[in-house]
């Protein structure tokens, strides 16, 4: 089976991380935080090394700021819910995934916040400029940016989008559920006061795994309470990192292979990583381009964009695309509206969708010639 | 057997911070279940013998590991 469907999640994942979950239940099995034998202090070690991992790869200066969750939506739900407040204003782009869009809607359904959205362009670039213009004139609180379309795989100037937030006050919030572990990502240089992240993407780890970074100074509250192990003769919820916002045990099996991704990708090297799959991702579009009756969708500029791209086939509905490259070419990828019915319409593809192809550091050039040829064959009227 | 001091911290993870800087630095010590006495604290403590207690809070504050000094 050819897999292109890593935007979605990342298979194979690496060795080491199915390892460090197998020896984490065969060897280890305790909890964090509740007990003080030696089986909890092994788990609470190998908790507070993937946030050290995490930090080192995000050149976060404190881990303890890292909180962890189930994944990127939760981290975007804890930031967006806990930060923002009646009256609020917000600034997001039309590239912002549901996991952004939807709890930014119910908050503005409910008459709490308003929000400007700053419209990408076809390509689903957007332009800092155009951020630039809302914060002059509006009181804006909080700044969310899609670091990477799902849709597009279109890369947001999230460096330059920074500057202008911290120029006017406001603070940002960057989804870095497509780019974490497969562009740089820098908080500190970055200027990034929140950053949403997965860890079953491109940081390789199991599903069930994600976080968010806060930066000091900011304040949140939290989104679930409870039993923390911690300042237990308190009925009311600790107010320091990582507890405030960690109630109830945590995923640490879940942990045990985020943070062997992690590693695996700090030895691998994110620059590596990303010039190895921008090498397909360049090779693919250069060449379905010449493919009668494919339309491909985002940048042409390899710089300003990650290695997830979405396309047409005219004759074809998205779905049946899909479904014949799984049936006669053993071929995984994505149909539809990736949950991104904004950045679909952004670049002409509501209600329709598109096919998706994202591709990771497992995948090879051979990989990438047999999509082509698949999609050739599927254009050129075979099926 | 010199006197030890139990040090209490905020959270599990400034205690596992603790352990892992009091390693890098070659600081003997041994972490405990928090005695009751004590504290309600978080699970773990650390127990370090009494001369060596300067040179690991030392190593605390410059590490920025949160450790509580009112129960010390």
């Amino acid at each position: 089976m050819i897999y292109f469907d890593n935007a979605a999640t990342s298979f194979p994942k690496p060795r080491a991380v199915i390892e460090a979950m197998a020896d984490y239940f065969f060897n280890i099995g305790g909890s964090t935080g509740r007990s003080g034998h030696r089986l909890a202090i092994k788990a609470s070690e190998l908790v507070f090394n993937t946030r050290e991992q995490l930090a080192r790869l995000f050149n976060i200066k404190d881990s303890a700021r890292i909180i962890f969750t189930k994944n990127a939506t939760e981290s975007l739900n804890l930031a967006i819910n806990g930060f923002l407040e009646k009256g609020d204003q917000v600034v997001a782009t039309s590239m912002e995934h549901n996991s952004a869009m939807r709890p930014l809607r119910y908050l503005e359904q409910r008459g709490w916040i308003k929000i400007f959205i700053v419209q990408a362009d076809k390509e689903g670039l957007v332009d800092p400029a155009a951020f630039a213009d809302i914060l002059k004139k509006e009181k804006i609180k909080l700044v969310v940016v899609n670091h990477a379309s799902n849709v597009t795989g279109a890369l947001a100037p999230v460096e330059l989008i920074a500057e202008i937030a911290a120029g006017h006050g406001s603070r940002l919030l960057v989804d870095a559920a497509q780019t974490a572990g497969a562009y740089p990502i820098d908080v500190m240089s970055g200027n990034i006061d929140m950053l949403a992240f997965t860890g079953h993407k491109s940081l390789l780890g199991p599903q069930g795994t994600g976080g968010l970074y806060v930066r000091e100074g900011i304040e949140l509250a939290p989104l679930v309470r409870g039993g923390t192990g911690s300042n237990s003769e308190e009925e009311i919820q600790p107010d320091f990192l990582p507890d405030q916002f960690e109630s109830g045990t945590l995923n640490i099996i879940g942990l045990a292979g985020l943070g062997a991704g992690v590693k695996y990708i700090l030895e691998r090297g994110v620059s590596n990583i990303r010039e190895q799959e921008m090498k397909l991702t360049e090779m693919f579009i250069k060449e379905a381009e010449k493919i009668e009756g494919v339309e491909l969708y985002g940048p042409r500029d390899m710089s300003k964009r990650v290695p997830v791209v979405s396309f047409n086939i005219s004759r074809h509905a998205p779905s049946t695309v899909a479904y014949l490259l799984d049936k006669h070419f053993d071929l995984a990828c994505r149909s539809g509206l990736h949950c991104a019915p904004s950045a679909h319409r952004t670049i002409g593809t509501f209600p329709r969708g598109a096919v998706r192809f994202a591709f990771g550091c497992f995948n090879t050039a051979a990989e990438v010639e047999k999509g082509l040829t698949a999609l050739a064959e599927i254009s050129y009227h075979k099926y | 057997m010199p006197q030890s001091v139990v040090i209490v911290f905020k959270s599990t993870h400034d205690v596992i911070k603790a352990k892992s800087e009091l390693e890098k630095a070659c600081v003997a010590h041994e972490l405990i279940p928090t005695p009751k006495e004590i504290s309600s604290e978080c699970g773990m403590s650390l127990r370090v013998e009494a001369p060596l207690l300067s040179r690991a809070l030392e190593l605390f504050d410059s590490k920025g590991v949160r450790y509580r000094d009112d129960l010390l």
